[in-house]
């Protein structure tokens, strides 16, 4: 599906490296906490009702951001106390985690926009996907002259790019 | 390891898709026009350019950020200089330079010689006191406000007011870092 | 070769212009956002028409006109050219871009599913037709400039293609 022409996105999609559809859901923060896209693909077990949910995730991206940065050693800055509030890009950051059921990805770019892929644990490094559907969320929602900053998404454009893009990752 | 900070915007304006700058051009100078006819005061004028700029400031850092590259903006000073190069360049295909920091490395001016938004303007006598690129200032303390850093600008030097190139002074007030934005009891 | 800008620069201004004269210039009067938006687009084809045609001869007829539109003008505001014209032969010109540019990335916000709120749907198409204005002032302008009297309406039923319908005065 072409909507753009000749428009390029950059940069251009990193190949998929299996397929079939390893994603379980995906979330998109923006810097005030703000959910503006939750995405399921394949969740079967869900306890929490969706506001909660959201909540629980931004929280768990929030402390393990503190948490990371807080035990970096490789760094010489004044690390200040746990818990004390950074600037998005400050200190070292993580990048995703893994346990035995699954692997959670994440970006954050300086603008606070926090991209959170939930996967299957065997999937390979997503960063550059992640920069891809960054990518993605640049074209498709922040250039839609009908979208409002801060909003929810609901752009049916981006949500079917985005699913054909995710559905082919490893 | 995190790409280096990019110096320039070249490659990025090379591949963007571009527009005719007359239309933007034209279609700037039709907006100062409609707006110095239905607002009068302009004061007004200024205000509502700043803010136009300003929304188009949160949005368009995100592609900025895309495009470039850029993972951290926490240095000002490395901030201002990205934005001089990259960020004016990618998007209005012209750089600006920064100069005249102040000590503590929170004030500085970008510079700009050349400007497409006024390209065959005239300011008529009826519209002193009109900051007719205030839409820039505003876009620039939009953009920096999404990297969490609030910002104060100011127009110095204005080359539709005789001066010699375009001058914004970017004073840094603070860097305001993320809080947790919901309270724990709910 | 001629200067340009990122498209970015040209989308957001048109963003902002709508955005502006909606809601906060003119909020709750649509019709007057309307008619000053237009007549941003008005100043503007006036004047691009004016700078287009300073070393042509002068249109013999209307269709002419039209057909200047539809070709050297529009290349050079969208490097394309119009895709398809019609004509009634009694005024009335109909120029289809299938691809328009400024409404390329427009994505309804709305599903027309059941569960929205009813008028949600209305306020998403006046705030698309919102953007609509703009675009038609500049044809009428253009042509205005080649002292062709005109009303100039919009149809995006189906995006991304635009068709605008041209009925001149006699």
């Amino acid at each position: 599906m072409q909507f753009f022409g000749s428009s390029e996105i950059s940069p251009s999609p990193p190949v998929p490296t299996a397929s079939g559809n390893n994603a379980h859901m995906m979330y998109v923060f923006n810097r005030n906490g703000v959910c503006l896209l939750y995405r399921e693909w394949n969740r079967p077990l869900r306890t929490l009702d969706s506001n909660q949910d959201h909540k629980l995730m931004f929280g768990l991206l929030f402390s393990l951001k503190s948490l990371t940065a807080k035990m970096d050693p490789s760094s010489s800055v004044e690390k200040g106390n746990l818990g004390v509030p950074q600037l998005p890009g400050q200190g070292c950051s993580f990048h995703s985690f893994r346990t035995n059921t699954y692997k959670l990805s994440f970006m954050e770019s300086p603008s606070g926009i926090k991209i959170i892929l939930v996967t299957h644990p065997k999937a390979s490094d997503l960063r550059e996907s992640l920069k891809y559907i960054y990518n993605l969320y640049v074209e498709y929602v922040v250039k839609n002259p009908l979208y409002t900053p801060g909003t929810p998404i609901k752009s049916e454009l981006f949500n079917t790019t985005l699913d054909q893009y995710v559905r082919g990752l490893g | 390891m995190a790409p280096a900070v990019p110096r320039s915007g070249d490659a990025i304006f090379a591949n963007v898709e571009r527009v005719n700058a007359e239309l933007f051009t034209l279609t700037y100078g039709a907006i100062v026009r409609q707006l110095l006819t239905d607002l009068e005061e302009v004061e007004e004028v200024n205000k509502q350019l700043d803010q136009m700029g300003y929304n188009i400031g949160i949005r368009l850092i995100d592609e900025f950020l895309a495009k470039s590259n850029v993972t951290r903006c926490v240095d000002f000073r490395e901030t201002a200089e990205v934005i001089a190069k990259v960020g004016f360049k990618m998007f209005l295909g012209v750089t600006a330079s920064v100069t005249n920091w102040d000590n503590e490395g929170t004030c500085c001016s970008l510079i700009l010689e050349d400007n497409p938004l006024v390209d065959f303007v005239e300011l008529p006598d009826n519209c002193q006191g009109l900051y007719y690129c205030n839409i820039l200032s505003g876009v620039v303390r939009g953009a920096l406000e999404m990297v969490s850093m609030k910002t104060e600008i100011t127009w110095i030097r204005d080359m539709l007011r005789g001066d010699d190139a375009f001058e914004l002074q970017v004073k840094l007030l603070k860097q305001v870092p993320e809080e947790y934005p919901y309270k724990d009891d709910e | 070769m001629a200067r340009e800008v990122s498209e970015s620069c040209m989308d957001s201004l048109l963003t902002e212009i709508v955005s502006s004269y909606c809601n906060v210039l003119y909020v709750s009067k649509p019709e007057l956002a309307a008619r000053r938006i237009e007549a941003i687009g008005y100043q503007v084809g006036h004047q691009l028409s004016e700078r287009y045609t300073m070393e042509r001869p002068r249109f013999s007829d209307h269709l002419e006109a039209i057909k200047f539109i539809c070709k050297d003008f529009w290349s050079e505001l969208f490097k394309k050219q119009i895709d398809n014209l019609k004509t009634n032969h009694r005024g009335t010109f109909v120029l289809q871009d299938d691809k328009f540019a400024w409404v390329s990335r427009m994505s309804s916000t709305e599903n027309s599913g059941s569960t929205q709120e009813p008028g949600i749907g209305n306020k998403a198409a006046e705030a698309s037709s919102m953007h609509l204005y703009f675009p038609c002032g500049i044809i009428r302008g253009a042509l205005s400039n080649l002292g062709i009297s005109c009303a100039v309406s919009a149809d995006i039923s189906n995006l991304p293609s635009c068709s605008f319908v041209i009925r001149i005065k006699v």
